[in-house]
């Protein structure tokens, strides 16, 4: 038999599976990488680990218990101390998305469909061991259900809706212990105050990084492009926590160097952008995308994939495990903005700031058609920025293909508006 | 100018506290070895029942001076309560709550028991938000004791023993002399019924002031009267805690670390000065911000002390991997 007749024969569903997402993956792989000035040699890595992992569908952590997170609510410090790692299964690939369609209402938001869609195929290249589920949006909090009835083992962690109140506060805290401690006796391992203590360190260290290399965006000739950022960020996700932090290192460093040799990424005169919305994930980069080919700059954003992320940080005042672990709830709890939160005052005074800070000319705040929160919170934020005289287009998007023409044109249309409002100051 | 202050803003607060506060014990304590004395109207419990004083807590002279018959409290005879009260303000004025968190033998005595505690791995506790609530109230009522009884002594309402009412009842006046070697404040006075149930509640707080600041940071400093005292005035102080409250992120991480339990810290982005009636304006919650330029100490509108995203990550040692040694 030659080499293509055994090519030639039947794929399998899963195969097809990998086959389309490696597709996805790629294209905007490409994109990213040519169609731009030259990126940061540093951002080879992070090339490479997509093309590995979403291309090849590599395992990275063969040799460690996968802790799935549904929302960045779960605390990485936590499941990093009990030696396990944690997986961000937030999706964005469109071929799950379109798998998940038959699991959920036509109208559900394409990144729910996407994770549910990515468990029912159960096609992983790392798989989760146990999947921990937020009760945030109703959306994330249903599902989580549901993929309990595919037969994963899930932990339905209890977060709550209102975030100002000592209730609330006291309330996550509980929640918080509650988990730690159910997921050492679900893994055998004993938290120690050691363990604990090193696993906020690394976080914070990675924190840190991430913020070094965020301020460099302040400056007017930003070094480093948002697509990228959202491919470093979004890496965090699922990479080794240990190897990420080499490479964003090295691409700090590299930044560093070109702030100081004014390169920018962009061009002088692009309009500065703080993007905001539902979270954009690999590969779903197309909101971003189209924005920095239309010749914006993305400076800032305001996302769960990427700055809510990283931005507050753990403080310890003494570092028992039980107060480890208390500050380490607040942390995800005190500063989030995530809108499935009754109010959200924190969340408009953060992009404001944000605009100020990284001197943006205005926000890019994009809703995935059937994300209800970030749908609701559209004009209460629209209203905000008006105040205080900062432009902001709405976009609602999905996860498919199509429909790009009309996004495109409304895009270059608001930065083309933020070029006339520069010239005219 | 620059590194001065990135040096300033990075500094280990903690340990520069620790000496700061030590130095202020010794010079209070035992400043009277020393033949120094700063007066008596200091503004903190430096407890002037401590024969080797080297400053004394306002509060013991204020009850004395208050304890005249009203005509004779409101008439020129009164100047020198006018002079102590002032220099009480001067005092106060240039530091304003920093004498809790840097140099008040009360709090540093507490400090150390939290000291003691974290050595022995015991964790601390707290108040919840309503115990929180109701408790901080006490030291409203202790300040008016400090005010009203002496006054009522003076009025002729009530006997001599309540002259110094706070006195009898406050854990300095028996703690403190311990340090030069002086027990005579222990024992229970059974000259009048009312003078021994004064200084039986001074014995139950003492022990309750030991125990409590064992358990809880700062335990005594919410029921303080002093810190109440302080509030009145503190809005003209020319050292000030302030806050940006746009750049606040309401993270909480000031409030986590707050050994007063003051929640406003993080949650209030309105107020530009945002020092509360419970604050000893330790700096903690500036060394705990992430954030550049939230929150920072100034003086006379000048800020020595700021919360930066740098400061932040060396003080809980984030800015840099541990050296694994295993
Ligand atoms: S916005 Fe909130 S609910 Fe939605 S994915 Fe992010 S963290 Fe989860
Ligand atoms: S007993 Fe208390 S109030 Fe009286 S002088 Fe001493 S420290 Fe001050
Ligand atoms: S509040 Fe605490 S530190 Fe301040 S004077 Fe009172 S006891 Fe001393
Ligand atoms: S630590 Fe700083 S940013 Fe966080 S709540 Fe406090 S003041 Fe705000
Ligand atoms: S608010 Fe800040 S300065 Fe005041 S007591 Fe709390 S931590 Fe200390």
């Amino acid at each position: 038999m030659t080499k293509e007749m055994r090519e030639h024969k039947i794929e399998t569903p899963k195969e097809k599976q990998n086959r389309h997402k490696a597709m996805e993956a790629k294209t905007v792989l490409q994109k990213i990488k040519h169609e731009f000035k030259e990126p940061p040699k540093a951002m080879d890595y992070f090339y490479n680990l997509y093309e590995s992992v979403h291309c090849r569908h590599e395992p990275l952590h063969n040799d460690k218990i996968k802790v799935g997170t549904m929302c960045i609510q779960v605390p990485a410090e936590i499941v990093y101390a009990l030696d396990a790692v944690p997986i961000r299964l937030c999706n964005g690939f469109y071929t799950d998305d379109e798998i998940g369609s038959d699991f959920l209402p036509s109208k559900a938001c394409p990144l729910v469909k996407a994770t549910v869609g990515q468990f029912a195929s159960d096609n992983f290249s790392d798989k989760p061991d146990i999947v921990i589920s937020p009760t945030t949006c109703d959306q994330k909090a249903k599902s989580g259900a549901i993929i309990e009835e595919m037969g994963y083992k899930l932990f339905d962690m209890e977060f709550p809706r209102t975030k100002e109140s000592e209730e609330s506060r006291e309330y996550w805290r509980r929640s918080v212990r509650k988990f730690t401690k159910e997921l050492s006796t679900d893994l055998g391992k004993k938290i120690t105050r050691k363990k604990l203590k090193e696993a906020i360190k690394k976080v914070g260290y990675a924190q840190h990084l991430y913020h070094k290399l965020n301020v460099l965006r302040k400056n007017i000739a930003t070094p480093i492009l948002g697509v990228d950022m959202f491919l470093v960020t979004n890496a965090f996700f699922f990479d080794k926590i240990d190897n990420w932090i080499e490479a964003v290192d090295a691409l700090v460093q590299e930044c560093e160097q070109r702030v100081e040799d004014e390169f920018s990424a962009a061009h002088k005169r692009s309009p500065r952008i703080v993007y905001t919305g539902s979270p954009p994930i690999f590969p779903n980069l197309k909101v971003p995308l189209l924005i920095e080919l239309s010749d914006a700059i993305i400076v800032a954003d305001e996302t769960c994939s990427s700055n809510r992320m990283f931005n507050d940080m753990v403080s310890v005042d003494e570092w028992f495990v039980n107060d480890m672990i208390d500050s380490v709830a607040d942390r995800y709890l005190k500063g989030c903005t995530c809108p499935i939160f009754t109010k959200n005052e924190d969340r408009k005074r953060r992009i404001i700031d944000l605009v100020k800070d990284y001197k943006a000319d205005g926000v890019v705040y994009q809703a995935f058609a059937g994300c209800q929160v970030y749908e609701m919170e559209q004009r209460s934020v629209l209203d905000a920025m008006e105040k205080e005289g900062i432009p902001i287009i709405y976009l609602e998007s999905d996860y498919s293909p199509s429909h790009m023409g009309q996004l495109t044109t409304r895009i270059e249309a608001f930065v083309e508006s933020l070029k006339n409002r520069r010239r005219k100051r | 100018m620059k590194k001065i202050k990135d040096f300033i803003n990075k500094a280990d607060i903690r340990r520069f506290r620790f000496w700061l506060q030590l130095f202020f014990f010794i010079l209070f304590i035992y400043g009277g070895y020393f033949s120094i004395n700063l007066g008596n109207s200091i503004p903190v419990f430096s407890c002037g029942y401590d024969k080797e004083v080297g400053g004394m807590c306002y509060f013991l002279p204020l009850q004395h001076q208050l304890a005249r018959p009203l005509d004779v409290l409101f008439s020129v005879a009164s100047i020198s309560v006018l002079i102590g009260f002032v220099t009480f303000l001067v005092w106060f004025i240039v530091f304003n709550k920093a004498w809790c968190g840097y140099a008040c033998p009360l709090g540093t005595m507490q400090d150390w028991l939290t000291g003691l505690r974290k050595k022995l791995g015991i964790r601390y506790s707290t108040y919840t938000q309503p115990q929180f609530d109701k408790l901080k109230k006490i030291k409203y009522i202790l300040l008016a004791i400090v005010i009203l009884a002496p006054m009522a002594v003076g009025m002729g309402l009530l006997g001599g023993e309540w002259r110094t009412a706070f006195c009898s009842i406050c854990p300095g006046r028996m703690i403190t002399p311990l340090f030069v070697g002086d027990v005579s404040q222990w024992s229970l006075d059974f000259s009048t019924k009312s003078a021994m149930i004064l200084t039986t509640l001074g014995l139950v707080f003492t022990g309750l002031f030991v125990v409590g600041s064992f358990i809880k940071k700062r335990f005594f400093c919410f029921f303080c009267p002093m810190s109440a005292m302080h509030y009145i005035f503190s809005d003209a102080a020319l050292l000030k805690l302030k806050k940006d409250g746009d750049k606040c992120t309401k993270c909480g991480d000031c409030y986590t670390v707050c050994d007063m339990q003051i929640k406003d810290i993080a949650d209030d982005v309105k107020s530009t000065n945002i020092l509360r009636d419970d604050c000893i304006l330790c700096m903690k919650c500036v060394a705990a911000c992430p954030e550049d330029d939230v929150l920072h100490v100034d003086f006379i509108n000048y800020p020595i002390f700021k919360s930066t995203k740098g400061g932040f990550a060396k003080r809980m040692q984030m800015d840099e991997l541990e050296k694994k040694d295993d």
